[in-house]
């Protein structure tokens, strides 16, 4: 019966497998995260480490596994030692979520798989949280070790996920140097004070690494590079709803700006796309404070009208939005 | 045309048309297939190419006879000429019609020195492992001090500004780099799946910049070409090897890449702003491995096992509070799939599995053989003392080695060894002659490893998968985390290459 109707309910059926499938999918999902909420509740662990103590042992299996009483004793408290370990790797690791959410670098210890790897591959790992529109994103790490015999507590970038957009090797050089740098720099200090005496040279604050600092300034150039990018976005999305929104009105209008880019490599430009093929630059500071302005015409160089008409407010780029908005409606 | 030929530094106009009897043109055209000279013809044809690729069309009065000996007579328009090609994609033929159609009808004229350039980009994106890509970093330097007129600049390692990239201001500045007696075309474009801007240098020797130059073939023999790309969002830049039409002199394309490798950091350079390239030995023919390894993304300096950290599949949100199960744990203890799994494992079974473990330890997410980041080609050179071949004292030194974890003193030293000698008898090539040493310790004989293959850091994971190679006790450089192609090692690491590359 089924089978002549098979060709027929093809799809519907499939749908239903589909659907089935995902409703699988989903309830796995809530039992997982019902297991984790479970298993960190600190009853229940207070429950697992009294029946793994001799004196209760036998109230324990009636407590926690009422379904399996076959089980012998010896399988029944490897159980329980095995959701204890899991109940202790879940508190670390609810300990280690509630620091990442609560602090936005946080440090953890690695070790380096290379059986040659300086100091016993001890590595020091940093974690820098990016967040966007309320999301977290995948964080940045940074790996650090000591490789330096003779100066054990100097340390050194070893490996990072940090994207070039981050000048984290002239960080790294400003509050990380290595020590053969700082004799020379000892050295040159020596020979500019034996020049002007008694001055204290403003080398010396960078002469010992400065951790706390390098991770300061990182995680700023971090959260510029993030908070730029989504400037940028922001821009995008606003001008391209407003684009889409008139779209069918003023199709041909000219001042409607067509396209939003990134146009280096910090994200610090933006490049403008006006629908009669002028196009702009916009630069801003490391603060989000637009610098410069230019817009150039589709044929002949510069555009210094409108140059002039939109850079006439120059404050930060959220505001420039609603200012090319403006200028798009022909209100300004 | 211009009448005159007057010496100049101007560059070569894109319009220029090189001769299509050429023997070179005929064989880049013959490089291409069918599908993409067709393509090809058509973009040629489309409304913003067509000004430098002007065709062959019929200017026939009424009173003029058709010429019957023409093998491919003359369009009279251009869009009858597309809907020709158009049509042509749907027939079935050789290719040598279509590239005889292309340079004996309707380009009989000559092809456009935008076209020829055209024709190598699509031959590129047909064989992208054509070419040989040298991956080089833009690093910033020092401000000259003042007074002091001819000073070597040092590198600013302390430079926080990042190196900005502007085409046709680039390519501005790097035209007044060119000497007069040299005239090169320049043509970007950018490739459909890569991120990244490609630039194709196309060099000749002549002190004119109109048909003078590419009239005859003797001056089309000593003509070169470079590709330069330049990845979105990167501070380094790929440079491939010169390639000549002629025969080549011995060091003239080494010179013409040198010329480049000097004219190509000033170009970059502004006022107050000094740029320099530094080579960054990795060389590869796959983009996409430099992409990777030199690109826009977090995979820098997270090579081999770091790759965990870099790829966007390890994601985990802090707010979600699943235990995530630890990539390389043996069996996830409460999940109902391993209770299934009644058998136990016997012992190979167990050996194979702890292998792929620690492969996966050793690599993470990276030597894929499926992942199409390959390397061709590794050369490492050890320059390590010979191991010594007391292995009873290596076993103690293993004991000693995991119990201390700080032992910068002997045992590190000959677990290092170890490796070496196990690295050399499992990876070296047969070719290697190595002679047993008098006095071990000092002994520093010059060995060379040599990789190769379609991906080599794949094969090596194969490898440590299969058993052959053990993933414990292989040197990190085996796994392609340090990112060169090309390295001394010195201690069992890599040397000068510090870890990042900073």
């Amino acid at each position: 019966m089924e089978g002549a109707e098979d060709k027929e309910n093809v799809s519907p059926l499939d749908k239903e497998i589909t659907s089935l499938k995902k409703q699988a999918a989903n309830l796995r999902k809530t039992l997982k995260i019902e297991c984790s909420t479970i298993i960190s509740n600190p009853s229940i662990r207070d429950v697992l480490l009294s029946s793994l103590s001799p004196s209760k042992q036998k109230q324990s299996p009636t407590t926690l596994r009422p379904r399996k009483p076959k089980r012998t004793p010896s399988n029944r408290d490897r159980d329980e030692q095995r959701l204890l370990t899991r109940s202790k790797q879940q508190e670390a690791y609810d300990q280690q979520c509630l620091y990442r959410i609560a602090a936005s670098v946080t440090a953890f210890k690695v070790r380096d798989p290379d059986p040659h790897a300086v100091d016993g591959g001890h590595v020091l790992g940093l974690r820098f949280e990016a967040m966007t529109r309320g999301q977290f994103l995948q964080p940045y790490y940074v790996m650090l070790n000591r490789p330096y015999a003779d100066h054990r507590q100097f340390l050194r970038v070893h490996r990072h996920t940090v994207p070039p957009a981050i000048p984290l090797s002239g960080l790294a050089a400003r509050y990380l140097p290595g020590p053969k740098k700082q004799q020379q720099q000892e050295e040159q200090e020596e020979q500019q004070a034996e020049g002007d005496s008694n001055s204290p040279s403003p080398l010396s604050y960078h002469l010992k690494q400065d951790l706390e600092r390098f991770v300061k300034s990182l995680r700023r150039e971090i959260m510029r590079y993030h908070n730029r990018l989504g400037v940028s976005a922001d821009l995008r999305r606003s001008l391209g709803a407003h684009s889409n929104k008139d779209s069918n009105k003023t199709a041909t209008q000219n001042n409607a700006i067509i396209d939003v880019s990134i146009a280096d490599t910090e994200a610090k430009q933006i490049r403008l796309t006006w629908a009669d093929e002028r196009n702009g630059r916009l630069v801003m500071d490391d603060d989000g404070k637009v610098v410069k302005f230019v817009v150039f015409g589709a044929t002949d160089g510069r555009d210094w009208e409108t140059t002039r008409q939109l850079g006439d407010s120059q404050g930060r780029v959220e505001d420039v939005a609603k200012m090319l908005e403006e200028y798009a409606s022909g209100t300004v | 045309m211009a009448r005159f030929s007057v010496p100049t530094k101007a560059r070569l106009p894109s319009s220029l048309r090189v001769d299509s009897t050429n023997p070179a043109v005929v064989k880049s055209l013959g490089r291409l297939s069918r599908e993409a000279l067709i393509s090809l013809a058509i973009s040629w044809l489309d409304g913003d190419s067509i000004a430098n690729a002007i065709p062959y069309l019929e200017r026939r009065g009424d009173d003029d006879e058709i010429d019957l000996d023409d093998l491919y007579p003359a369009c009279g328009s251009v869009q009858e000429l597309y809907e020709y090609y158009a049509a042509m994609q749907q027939q079935k033929g050789s290719k040598r019609d279509v590239a005889n159609r292309i340079l004996e009808g309707d380009w009989r004229h000559g092809l456009s020195l935008y076209q020829l350039a055209m024709v190598d980009f699509y031959y590129l994106e047909e064989h992208p492992m054509s070419q040989k890509w040298t991956a080089y970093k833009i690093l910033p330097l020092k401000p000259p001090t003042q007074g002091a007129d001819d000073e070597v600049l040092q590198v600013d390692d302390k430079a926080l500004n990042v190196p900005r990239f502007h085409p046709s201001t680039f390519l501005q500045s790097l035209q007044d780099q060119v000497l007069p007696d040299i005239k090169a075309h320049y043509h970007f474009h950018r490739p459909k799946d890569l991120p990244v801007l490609l630039l194709r240098i196309f060099v000749i020797e002549s002190p004119y910049n109109s048909s003078l130059a590419l009239s005859g073939t003797t001056n089309f023999t000593s003509s070169r070409t470079v590709y330069l790309a330049f990845p979105d969002g990167s501070s380094h830049i790929y440079i491939t090897k010169s390639q000549s039409n002629g025969p080549t002199a011995a060091g003239e394309s080494r010179s013409l890449q040198n010329l480049i490798v000097h004219g190509v950091p000033k170009a970059l350079s502004r006022p107050r702003e000094r740029y320099t390239l530094t080579p960054t030995s990795l060389t590869s023919r796959n983009l996409e491995t430099l992409l990777d390894k030199r690109g826009p993304g977090r995979g820098n300096a997270a090579g081999g096992g770091w790759s965990v950290y870099a790829s966007e599949k390890n994601k985990k949100s802090p707010l979600d509070a699943i235990l995530p199960s630890p990539p390389l744990s043996r069996d996830s203890s409460l999940s109902d799939q391993n209770r299934k799994r009644l058998k136990p494992l016997d012992q190979n079974q167990r050996a194979a599995k702890k292998a792929k473990l620690v492969a996966k330890a050793r690599f993470g997410d990276s030597g894929l053989v499926a992942d199409g980041k390959g390397i061709e080609r590794v050369d490492i050179l050890l320059k390590d003392p010979f191991p010594a071949a007391a292995a009873a004292a290596a076993a103690e030194a293993q004991g000693q080695d995991e119990e201390q974890t700080n032992a910068p003193g002997e045992p590190s030293i000959s677990a290092r060894r170890r490796t070496i000698d196990a690295a050399l008898r499992q990876a070296a090539d047969g070719d290697e002659e190595l002679n047993e040493p008098e006095n071990p310790s000092q002994w520093r004989p010059t060995v060379q490893v040599t990789f190769q293959g379609n991906h080599v850091f794949a094969g090596i994971r194969q490898l440590v998968e299969a058993g052959i190679v053990d993933g414990e006790r292989m040197p990190g450089w085996m796994t392609g985390e340090d990112g060169v192609t090309v390295g001394v090692v010195r201690h069992g690491r890599i040397r000068g290459n510090k870890g990042s590359g900073l």
